[in-house]
């Protein structure tokens, strides 16, 4: 037994298609995503300047805001008055993104369009924005005192975006959710080999190998035992990078994580061994029915789209309990954002029934013992 | 009659409407090398895979060591060593970890695996090969890898379907030398094969298949004895008419006779002096020619007088 397994295991690692597509694609694919957007929360922004000319007619509350904004966010604007001429040379010369000319109505000047400019009329609306807001309060509530209208006028974000199960949600992990499951699934290139080379009609190993004493229970077992390892081992490794060499913040528990990493890996090389099966179908052909189930069943779990799970979810929640991707990224969410363990067992539940049929499915049809045709 | 090591009984093997097998009969006695000899598609490789139960049949009886040969015949399968028409190995292990995992296959011990392996390396002259993988070997060494895959259990019947396909004649030699030294170490052989030479040099008996039956069966000598033909006479650049034909064909012992191309071929019975006849006539009526060839008979003699081709059609 321990010299299949040996052996197996061996011509499993050593093969390209079976290393590649479950391990180096997804650790590809997600080091592409990393830089893509997994990094862009941290984004580093530069100050920006801005001239301000105070007119006669300067509006205090502009002036009173700036200030708060320059002691709420001191990173985000570097403010300077000075005369217009001199402001204009600045922004002429690019010392400045922008001009506030402080009048009766504040007002912006900018020689340009980017996000620095975005950032110089967000701040301007936003002080005409807390204006109306003040005036409205005031009108309503005269006796307002002057900490809450400091509060009014911080810039600071007054709404913190918190899950169901009390941790932060970040958008971008979603997508490296829906890449695990698609790895998972992509064992089925490790199972599928295994299939392959059990089925004497299929090919000359597989023949020599059912003519040994060997018995053949003995060789399908060995190889589904060692696919199953090997799948999960590439799932744990690509689970480890992302946490610890992309430093991916997930929430949840470690270990839970990796039970549904088990639980995915055991149904991708499943299905590999299922499709494997298929008798004397061209093995292109069954090459290309493996990745079009993967490919669209990660879609349709929200690897290319992030709404693309919850759109399914609204028009075909059926889908969404039988498509593995969306069973193992929906696990994963049980685990870090909802914090649902009915649900997170539902999950591991439909998978694990997914597997046992696969298995049973795969196995009825490569244990045949004569063939009709070889 | 007591029934040999491999016992074949009537087997039929059909294909839709194909018949691949046709009332399929074959004894195969201990301490042979075993022939089976016929044109691709004669049903060797059919008949070699219903032998080691991989195929269903229609009809028929399997027996192999006096036992029915079923696919779980194990304890028959022990004692089998095959190598197939086509390379059967991993492509990701190396030459020693192939031979190594077929022979672990057979045999347990781990001990006693590596001395056969060991010696399965040295049988088949891959000492300087075996850390390498099969993607860098040539045909000839891929085709030893192959056999030693299927021999290094020291089986006690090895079946080779065609193991020399592809092969340059020197690995061809070395692969057809080996095998009959797995005979002489004691393993009884079934060779197919569609090179007549191979199996009339090393083969002690042969059958001799078309159309999924056999035609001939017997030792080489006995095949040869079964046809009509005992020499074959052939003349090159030689001119000759109607009438030098007619002649020729009444000189004794000569049965058949054909002209084409400024080639005669004379077909003789097995008698003596039948060379000198025809030279003489040829001297007597002063016709000039080339190359004279003489040769005793062939397996293709005895193919072709039987079936009426050539057994390279």
């Amino acid at each position: 037994m321990l010299h299949l397994l040996k052996y197996s295991f061996l011509s499993k690692v050593r093969n390209f298609n079976i290393i590649f597509w479950p391990l180096v694609f997804p650790l590809v694919l997600g080091t592409f995503f990393y830089f893509a957007f997994g990094n862009i929360n941290e984004a580093d922004f530069q100050t920006v300047p801005v001239a301000v000319v105070k007119e006669d007619s300067a509006d205090p509350f502009f002036m009173t805001y700036l200030d708060e904004v320059k002691k709420s966010s001191p990173d985000l604007l570097k403010a300077e008055e000075m005369p217009e001429k001199e402001a204009l040379e600045a922004l002429q010369d690019k010392k400045v993104k922008g001009i506030y000319y402080v009048g009766k109505e504040p007002s912006l000047t900018v020689a340009g369009t980017g996000m620095e400019e975005s950032i110089l009329q967000t701040v301007l609306d936003s002080c005409e924005n807390t204006r109306m807001t003040i005036t409205n309060i005031m009108e309503k509530n005269p006796q307002m005192d002057v900490e809450t209208m400091k509060t009014l006028l911080s810039s600071g974000s007054l709404v913190k975006e918190v899950s169901l199960g009390g941790r932060t949600i970040d958008g971008n992990v979603q997508f490296f959710y829906a890449l695990i499951a698609m790895a998972c699934l992509y064992g089925c290139f490790i199972g599928f080999g295994s299939a392959m080379g059990i089925q004497a009609n299929i090919t000359p190993l597989a023949a020599r190998r059912c003519v040994t004493p060997t018995h053949k229970l003995k060789l399908i077992l060995t190889d589904q035992l060692a696919s199953f390892a090997l799948g999960y081992v590439d799932v744990i490794i690509l689970i480890l990078y992302l946490r610890y060499i992309l430093n991916l913040d997930f929430q949840g528990q470690m270990g839970k994580m990796l039970v549904v990493s088990f639980f995915g890996s055991l149904i991708g090389v499943s299905m590999g061994m299922f499709i494997g099966s298929f008798g004397k179908m061209q093995e292109g052909a069954k090459i290309g029915i493996m990745l079009g189930i993967s490919m669209v069943s990660s879609f349709l779990a929200g690897l290319m789209n992030g709404n693309m799970k919850d759109m399914v979810e609204k028009s075909a929640p059926f889908v969404n309990r039988i498509n593995p991707a969306s069973l193992i990224a929906d696990a994963f969410y049980c685990i870090n954002v909802y914090d649902d363990t009915a649900r997170y067992y539902r999950s591991l539940a439909t998978l694990a029934v997914m597997c046992v049929v696969l298995v049973m499915a795969s196995f009825f049809m490569v244990r045949r013992e004569r063939y009709d045709s070889i | 009659m007591p029934q040999g090591m491999v016992h074949i009984e009537n087997l039929v093997k059909r294909y839709g409407d194909l018949t691949a097998l046709n009332h399929l009969d074959l004894d195969i006695r201990e301490g042979e090398i075993f022939g089976l000899l016929g044109p691709n598609g004669s049903g060797k490789t059919t008949a070699i895979s219903c032998l080691l139960s991989l195929l269903k049949y229609d009809r028929g009886q399997v027996e192999i060591f006096g036992e029915e040969m079923k696919p779980d015949s194990y304890k028959i399968k022990e004692q089998i060593g095959i190598v197939l028409q086509n390379i059967a190995v991993f492509e990701e292990l190396t030459v020693q970890e192939n031979i190594d995992y077929f022979c672990g296959l057979y045999i347990r011990d781990k001990k006693r695996r590596k001395e056969l392996v060991e010696e399965a390396i040295e049988f088949t002259g891959l000492e300087d090969f075996r850390k390498m993988h099969p993607k860098k070997l040539s045909g000839g060494l891929l085709r030893r890898l192959n056999i030693a895959c299927g021999i290094a259990h020291k089986p006690r019947l090895i079946i080779m379907d065609e193991p020399t396909v592809a092969v340059d004649p020197q690995s061809r030699n070395k692969i057809l030398e080996g095998i009959q030294t797995l005979n002489r170490q004691g393993s009884t052989i079934i060779y197919t094969s569609h090179y007549m030479e191979e199996v009339e040099q090393i083969c002690t008996r042969i059958a001799i298949m078309d159309h999924g039956r056999v035609i001939a069966q017997g030792t080489k000598e006995e095949l040869k004895q079964m046809i009509k033909t005992g020499e074959t006479i052939t003349v090159e650049a030689i001119a000759l008419e109607e009438k030098n034909l007619q002649d020729i064909r009444t000189l004794d012992h000569v049965f058949d006779v054909q002209y084409e191309k400024q080639v005669l071929i004379v077909r003789c019975t097995d008698a003596k002096h039948n060379l000198i006849r025809l030279l003489n006539y040829l001297q007597s009526q002063d016709i000039s020619f080339g190359r004279v060839f003489s040769e005793l008979p062939t397996l293709n003699d005895v193919f072709l007088e039987i079936t009426g081709k050539q057994l390279r059609d």
